[in-house]
């Protein structure tokens, strides 16, 4: 059996108010630390490297895209926010979409499309805000979605880093 | 005629200072309890949320208004009615300032009247308060309202007891019930060689029960049981809505704000500078909103410092402690003025 012995209070303890004058004390002292708000509109959310916003689709240097619509991600997608139709093109990568949609409102942003990617076309960005007043403005088709690959490049590098780690370190 | 005339327009400014003064406190409380949080609290309506609580009105304004199915309908709209009228009528006798100027041989002072029954009539007019709460509760035909209508009465009748006793402590020093007779005693000559002649000097313990017991008369946090957000919904104003419920938040404000100008009357020497006995008046103004302004953040500051206490701790602080206190106050204060 555990007994507890309770405290006992002084006289100064007992009469509450130089107990009631110390907690005044702290709370005007926090009255003139510095805020913890971020005004956020204003003072936007930091990215980093590893900040894994919205999946955007990267375009080479002449304007081209990546995507040979191989249709992995869409498989890979658990929230079936992906829809794809290729078409066979000139290009030595033979095919491309002709319809890329990613649909906003299923999305998680759960980045397995870019795991799942072969051919290094889809990426999470760093944009997050997400925002419209119709439903159908929420599917965002290729021309929402393209960047050019240097806008995503901090990523790229990150997760080209992360996925070399073995094969650079391991030790067998 | 003329002096008609001047008791309206001092009427219509005192009046005017109030409500709006009850205005700036509620953007005073956000802001103060946001500083202590480490927040911002609202910056967004103009500069700094100086038009808050304009934003605020106009909200309340829109909002429906709701009698709830039971409830008893002209109680139920004249309680906050009596709540805020008894919070702004106690504000007349209140003097914000000593000698305006003279006309036709009469002197206009700074206060709406100039009563000989001052202290009285405050204490009067603000018990007369409580009865907005208490029909206000019972008419919602809530069991959260009538128990935060209940619990507001008990509260009252419990601190109105030590309150009243430390006025007449003052009162019996100074030897006259009208407030501004209080503040000029205190405005002359000095307390201890060196201090202002401030009642707070003489009767210190007077002033510390006066101010704890303005906090539960006002029905102010630690001891805001009417209330009450965890136990009781929103206690008595549970099924208020739109513009009633703001005239509860007005009486509310309204009656710290009185309270907050009655410490500073009693026991801080009210419109008095200290050290300056022939101050024009309207510094005297100045030094009583000064003065005002402090309690009125210590209403907020307290708020958002102390946890609120249990009932039967109210209950017990309130007639075993701050009765006797009181009583005991008295018989010294009596001892000391007739020796």
């Amino acid at each position: 059996m555990v007994i507890v012995k309770r405290k006992e209070l002084t006289l100064a303890e007992r009469l509450y108010i130089p107990e009631v004058l110390r907690g005044l004390r702290i709370t005007l002292g926090k009255m003139f630390q510095p805020k913890s708000t971020r005004q956020y509109p204003e003072e936007p959310i930091p990215s980093t490297e590893v900040t894994r916003g919205q999946p955007r689709l990267a375009e080479n240097e002449d304007g081209t895209l990546r995507c040979v619509s191989c249709g992995m991600c869409e498989i890979a997608c658990p929230a079936y926010a992906i829809t794809i139709d290729g078409h066979e093109i000139d290009r030595p990568i033979e095919r491309e979409p002709e319809r890329f949609e990613i649909d906003f409102l299923r999305c998680i942003l759960c980045g397995f499309c870019e795991e799942a990617c072969p051919k290094e076309a889809i990426w999470m960005s760093d944009e997050l805000e997400l925002a419209d007043t119709t439903r159908k403005g929420l599917i965002y088709g290729i021309e929402k979605l393209k960047r050019p690959a240097s806008a995503l490049q901090k990523r790229i590098d990150y997760v080209k880093r992360i996925n070399d780690r073995w094969r650079t370190f391991s030790s067998t | 005629m003329t002096v008609l005339l001047a008791t309206f327009i001092k009427a219509v400014v005192i009046f005017g200072a109030l409500v709006s003064a009850a205005g700036l406190a509620t953007l005073a409380e956000r802001k103060v309890s946001a500083w202590i949080q480490h927040r911002l609290g609202p910056n967004r309506v103009g500069p700094f949320g100086a038009l808050q609580p304009l934003a605020d009105g106009v909200k309340f304004i829109f909002k429906e208004e709701f009698v709830p199915e039971g409830a008893t309908r002209w109680l139920f709209i004249l309680a906050p009615a009596i709540s805020a009228m008894a919070a702004m009528m106690s504000v007349a006798v209140i003097p914000f300032g000593g000698l305006v100027t003279e006309i036709d041989g009469t002197e206009i002072y700074f206060s709406i009247a100039d009563l000989d029954i001052g202290a009285l009539w405050v204490v009067a007019i603000g018990g007369l308060g409580i009865y907005g709460v208490i029909l206000g509760g019972w008419a919602s035909n809530s069991k959260y309202s009538l128990y935060g209508g209940l619990r507001a009465s008990a509260q009252m009748i419990s601190y109105e007891l030590p309150l009243i006793l430390s006025i007449l402590a003052v009162v019996a020093m100074s030897d006259t019930l009208n407030l501004r007779e209080i503040v000029n005693i205190q405005t002359s000559g000095t307390a201890f060689g060196f201090l202002p002649n401030w009642n707070i000097f003489y009767q210190p313990l007077a002033f510390v029960l006066f101010v704890v017991c303005t906090f539960a008369e006002t029905n102010r946090h630690p001891f805001d049981f009417a209330e009450c957000e965890s136990e009781l919904v929103g206690g008595f104003h549970t099924e208020y809505s739109s513009m009633k419920f703001a005239l509860f938040f007005l009486g509310e404000y309204c009656a710290m704000i009185v309270m907050a100008s009655l410490t500073v009357t009693l026991f801080l020497g009210g419109f008095s500078v200290p050290y300056w006995e022939e101050a024009p008046w309207y510094l005297g103004v100045a030094a009583f909103v000064a003065k005002t302004a402090f309690f009125m953040f210590l209403f907020l500051w307290v708020r958002w410092t102390l946890p609120r206490f249990r009932y039967d701790q109210l209950m017990n602080l309130g007639w075993k402690v701050f009765l006797p206190l009181s009583l005991l106050n008295i018989l010294l204060t009596g001892l000391a003025v007739s020796l």
